[in-house]
């Protein structure tokens, strides 16, 4: 019975979540400046075209009920709609371009953790907190991405995985030194070391269980972060990914395309919480 | 304790090395002899008769066979599909010789029937081809083949540079429209991966031939990449991945001479302009005061008086623009207009000129006759460099005036708004494309109940006595036969302008293109596409 | 403790020294030297000319009043916003912590961009840059409490349960002061969250330059300097291109060092 309640109080969740996203996704684009505006309005060539497509647009999307009810509609019969952009299925545009911006996440991911983790083993471990060993973190965080890509292209080095998985482990390390470095000046690991307890055993045994809530909490931010990264990487390094898409979207006020995008980074972000929820072994209280 | 976190670090590290040159920036594979270089977005569409941006245009002409094309270089008009053309005197009629022997890329003959199908389709209403505008009235436009090589079209009006109109037109498989897959161009369109790449294959039953009897074109596919990104693509350019770029920025421009200066070229100034104008609507939400300073003369004189045009050129464009005062580049040989006379920098002249229209300065700050400080907005576009530059360096100039700027960048569908629906602004920092050097095509500009007429759109009469002359002007050149009259009426309508100053008119941009050493046949020429014009020529050394 | 001491008085002294430079008789972030643009060092211009020709020395200083203060405060509201609301989530009612945590997804999801887009529209173009300024922070901090929220509701709810939780609870500690003996343990989240918010805020906002939001010529954005270091053409042109950075990782390391690890 607890876990058909508990999937179903997910299901809950995850469905709220979507709705309110597509309900606020929708009012945010229909709203803002520019929506039923084309830059080929200013060429005179073209603008005749273009002023007819916008006026179609803006009686399908004037009022507001009309347009909320056909798009929370449409959704909940599984359909996307077609691409303001290219006139194709929403589905047939994010099919391929998943499967990249999956691959990226995942390997940027592993790579991020993999640096930030035994950075923050050796930060942390130092019996005096020395700010050297912050510095490079710090440098990481406060140059653009756009810089870094520069940098890659001007090196002939590193591309859209290395920079995001600098990018992420910047940050996760700011959070893993604090987590780990509370974890070592805890008095009963104190007295573990002093009984010559070794170090495989001292991580394993006590400084990861202990911080293993902090750690569950920091998997979910660390998502979130490489999703909000996601974005900027792909548009800089033209991968042709979900990220580039949506931005495409948003700047030509793409509505089907933009709602899609958001849905999924919606249930990714769900996915990542639920995930770090059962990492942490915890439940709402 | 260390040794093992050494062990962690290493492995990490070997990790890095391992994705690194995995994750590096890289163009697609090439094939030998396949020209490469970069567009800025996907092509809105192949099918020729419904381009209407950009990029599809350039895949059009890549692509597409056409009775007349209008050379880039020369500027005339020269027959391609079509052995002979002939105008009657009147205008409106029409006469085509086909070539014999034509053949469509996948070996079916292209007969009169083809170019007429072609034709009419353009001219259906259903199809919505923006081209068809150029006819005028394209409802009454007949098309007829008296025989399989001849194809004549009568007009219900003369339409002015109805030559330049053909090249637009696409001769396509009669009843088998193919977006681009079936074509009588140099060039087939063979593959398009979404936001990646257009691939082209040359046409195998292309007409062409070179003085020698070679068939063209030379090369051995085209490759357009999808990449808005400069850094990326000067950096792949650099590496021979890209045999071309059309548009540099200037400073991308100075960094590529530095390195290899044998690729880049500044063909002077181009035809396109950067002006600043203000908001001359009645209908506009601001305030009634700035609506009479922006209507004044004397007020957009003064201002153009104050702005130092060669600064901008010389900071904004480091060097590679000139000052400009009229809608007609110096590039424009047949239409320029050496005796223009124009305000030039003059700040005490500004200064008088203001007073005169009773603005006075009170504590550093301008003020008009009933004691409102003088602020406006200069919007414009985020994104082009060089227009922020010359927005604050604008800023500072104006400022010396004792009118307080505010610098506005906004993302184009939100500036369009303002411009084109709400005409909620106060002035306007934009640049203008001009592909065509005929001033005839910049009739919707100018014409004063045109919705892109961008100080005041869609008057119902025009607003004032100088409005109405450029109208009766643009009227009279566009019905006239006699070159010299239209010349006279175009320098006219400089003048007026020069006169109004409507639009201020800042620089003209130069274009500033690289090419790569081993890219041969380039000749650049003024008008788009400037480096690929005669694309059926261009070859890559040592793939011929 | 003598290193915080240390760090505290570095970042007054750097402070300090902007404020004079900033305030100097015949210094001006906005005057364009036209003469000698992106010159070299010189005695009139310490630390070179920008592209316009405006001194690079005032200009820094006047962004690190500017810019940085504005990044700090928003940093700080957020983080404060992000710990007051998990902590509150964790400590009230499950339906209240359920909602708090639904909203903080949605929030998460949402393209804000369309939102700056239209306070952007809703401002009167003539605002002065410095209020748009202000305004950007504002509505910066206002949006960035979600992406740290759910980590401090997790971590108020593992001291939800501890022991000595249970018998503070039973000793009769109650509300307000159950959350104010949470805090401080949820320092190790909230400073790490604190100190990546700042560049955060600092880049974002010189992107937001690109809707029209963000700090308006001529005042200098820091953002907008940093912005400068992706075009390997300036890159190439001078090494004072790198001041700006150099600067924001000496400063976020001495807040580091003055905020104090234990």
């Amino acid at each position: 019975m607890k876990p058909a309640i508990a999937v179903a109080k997910w299901l809950t969740r995850a469905f709220a979540i979507v709705l309110l996203v597509i309900i606020g996704s929708t009012l945010l684009v229909r709203y803002a400046p520019g929506y039923l505006s084309d830059a080929r309005e200013m060429d005179s060539r073209y603008g005749d075209a273009a002023r007819e497509e916008l006026s179609a647009e803006a009686a399908r999307s004037g009022s507001l009920r009309h347009l909320l009810s056909t798009e929370v509609s449409a959704w909940l019969r599984g359909d996307a709609g077609t691409s303001r952009q290219y006139g194709i299925p929403v589905a047939e545009l994010i099919r391929p371009r998943l499967a990249v911006t999956g691959r990226l996440l995942l390997r940027a991911l592993i790579l991020a953790w993999s640096l930030a983790v035994c950075a923050a083993l050796l930060s942390s471990a130092r019996r005096k907190p020395s700010l050297l060993w912050q510095s490079p973190a710090t440098l990481l965080l406060a140059v653009p991405t756009a810089a870094m890509a520069t940098l890659c292209l001007l090196a002939d080095y590193g591309g859209p995985i290395l920079v995001m998985a600098i990018l992420l482990a910047a940050r996760d390390f700011k959070f893993l030194h604090s987590t780990l470095r509370k974890a070592w000046l805890d008095p009963h690991l104190l007295q573990a070391r002093a009984q010559g307890i070794r170090l495989p055993r001292l991580l394993l045994a006590h400084i990861l269980p202990a911080a293993a809530p902090q750690l569950a909490a920091l998997v979910s931010l660390s998502i979130v972060t490489a999703l909000s990264a996601l974005v900027p990487v792909e548009v800089i390094f033209n991968v042709p990914g979900l990220g580039q898409l949506a931005w495409n979207a948003a700047m030509n006020r793409d509505l089907p395309v933009l709602l899609a995008a958001t849905v999924i980074m919606a249930f990714a972000v769900t996915v990542a919480g639920m995930a770090s929820d059962r990492a942490g072994g915890w439940r709402n209280a | 304790m260390r040794r093992l976190v050494t062990a962690q670090i290493s492995i990490a590290a070997l990790f890095i090395a391992a994705l690194a040159p995995v994750c590096a920036a890289q163009a697609a594979p090439r094939m030998p002899g396949e020209l490469a270089w970069t567009i800025g977005y996907d092509p809105k569409t192949f099918d020729p008769a419904k381009v209407d941006d950009q990029e599809s245009e350039l895949v059009r002409y890549l692509t597409a066979g056409v009775l007349l094309r209008f050379n880039r270089f020369t500027q005339k008009v020269e027959p391609q599909l079509a052995e002979s053309w002939n105008l009657s005197p009147d205008g409106k009629t029409v006469t085509f010789k086909l070539r014999s022997g034509l053949q469509f890329s996948d070996g079916s003959s292209l007969t009169a029937k083809d170019a007429a199908w072609s034709i009419r389709r353009v001219l259906l209403e259903a199809t919505k081809a923006p081209v068809a505008e150029e006819f005028l009235s394209p409802a009454g436009v007949t098309v007829v083949t008296p025989d399989p090589r001849t194809i004549v079209v009568h007009l219900p009006q003369r339409v002015l540079g109805i030559g330049k109109v053909f090249d637009e037109i696409a001769i396509e498989p009669a009843d088998r429209p193919s977006e681009g897959r079936v074509t009588s161009g140099p060039f087939v369109v063979a593959d398009y991966r979404r936001s990646q790449f257009v691939r082209l294959r040359p046409n195998p039953h292309y007409a062409n031939r070179d003085a020698s009897g070679k068939m063209l074109p030379y090369a051995a596919g085209i490759r357009l990449d999808v990449l808005e990104n400069h850094e990326q693509e000067i950096r792949l350019f650099e590496r021979g991945e890209y045999d071309l770029i059309d548009s540099l920025p200037p400073d991308y421009f100075e960094l590529l001479k530095k390195r290899t200066p044998s690729s880049v070229r500044d063909l002077g100034p181009s035809l396109n302009t950067e002006q600043i104008w203000f908001n001359q609507s009645p209908q506009a939400p601001i305030p009634a005061w700035e609506k009479s300073w922006f209507q004044n003369r004397a007020f957009r004189v003064a201002v153009s008086q104050a702005i130092h045009r060669a600064d901008l050129a010389r900071i904004a464009y480091l060097g590679h623009a000139t000052p400009a005062y009229s809608f007609i580049s110096p590039a424009n040989s047949a239409w320029y207009d050496r005796k223009l006379s124009a305000p030039h920098t003059d700040v005490a002249a500004a200064k008088a000129g203001l007073a005169s229209a009773g603005f006075h300065l009170s504590g550093g700050v301008l003020q008009d006759a009933s004691g409102h400080p003088v602020k406006f907005s200069i919007l414009t576009n985020a994104g082009n460099d060089a227009r922020l530059k010359m927005a604050t360096l604008i800023q500072q100039d104006l400022s010396a005036l004792g009118m307080q700027i505010t610098v506005v960048p906004l993302d184009f569908p939100a500036l369009i708004e303002r411009l084109m629906h709400t005409q909620n602004y106060e002035a306007c920092l934009l640049g203008l494309e001009n592909v065509d050097p005929d001033p005839n095509a910049m009739m919707n500009i100018w014409l004063s109940n045109s919705p892109n007429h961008q100080w005041n759109p869609s008057e119902k009469t025009p607003a004032t006595e100088w409005e109405a002359e450029i109208d009766r002007a643009m009227n009279r050149q566009a019905s006239s036969s006699s070159d010299a009259e239209r010349k006279q009426a175009i320098d006219r309508v400089q003048q007026i302008v020069a006169d109004q100053e409507p639009f201020i008119y800042l620089v003209y941009p130069n274009a500033l293109v690289a090419v790569s050493p081993r890219l041969k046949g380039v000749q650049p020429a003024v008008l788009d596409p400037s480096l690929v014009w005669n694309v059926e020529n261009l070859y890559l050394e040592g793939a011929r | 403790m003598k290193l915080k001491l240390v760090a505290a008085s570095a970042l007054a002294v750097l402070v300090l020294a902007a404020a004079v430079i900033v305030v100097a008789p015949g210094a001006s972030y906005a005057r364009q030297d036209r003469e000698s643009t992106l010159a070299a060092a010189s005695r009139q211009h310490p630390a070179g000319t920008d592209a316009l020709g405006r001194d690079r020395l005032v200009r820094v200083s006047a962004a690190l009043l500017l810019s940085l203060a504005g990044s700090i405060v928003a940093s700080a509201i957020t983080t404060a916003a992000a710990a007051g609301i998990g902590a509150l989530a964790a400590f009230g009612p499950a339906s209240v912590g359920w909602t708090a945590m639904l909203l903080c997804d949605v929030f998460l999801a949402l393209p804000w961009l369309f939102l700056l887009m239209m306070v952007r529209s809703a401002l009167p173009l003539t605002t002065s840059p410095a209020n748009s300024a202000a305004i950007t922070f504002m509505v910066l901090a206002a949006l960035g409490w979600p992406a740290c929220a759910r980590a401090v509701y997790r971590g108020a709810l593992s001291f939800k349960g501890t022991e000595w939780m249970l018998y503070a609870r039973a000793g009769g500690l109650r509300g307000v002061q159950v959350v104010r003996t949470v805090l401080p343990n949820l320092v190790t989240l909230l400073l790490p969250q604190f100190l990546i918010s700042i560049p955060a805020f600092v880049m974002a906002e010189a992107n937001l330059g690109a809707l029209g939001l963000g700090i308006g010529e001529p005042l200098p954005s820091w953002g907008g300097m940093l912005l400068e270091l992706d075009n390997s053409a300036m890159l190439f042109e001078t090494r004072w291109v790198y001041f700006p950075v150099a600067l924001l990782v000496t400063v976020l390391l001495l807040l580091e060092a003055a905020a104090g690890e234990a």
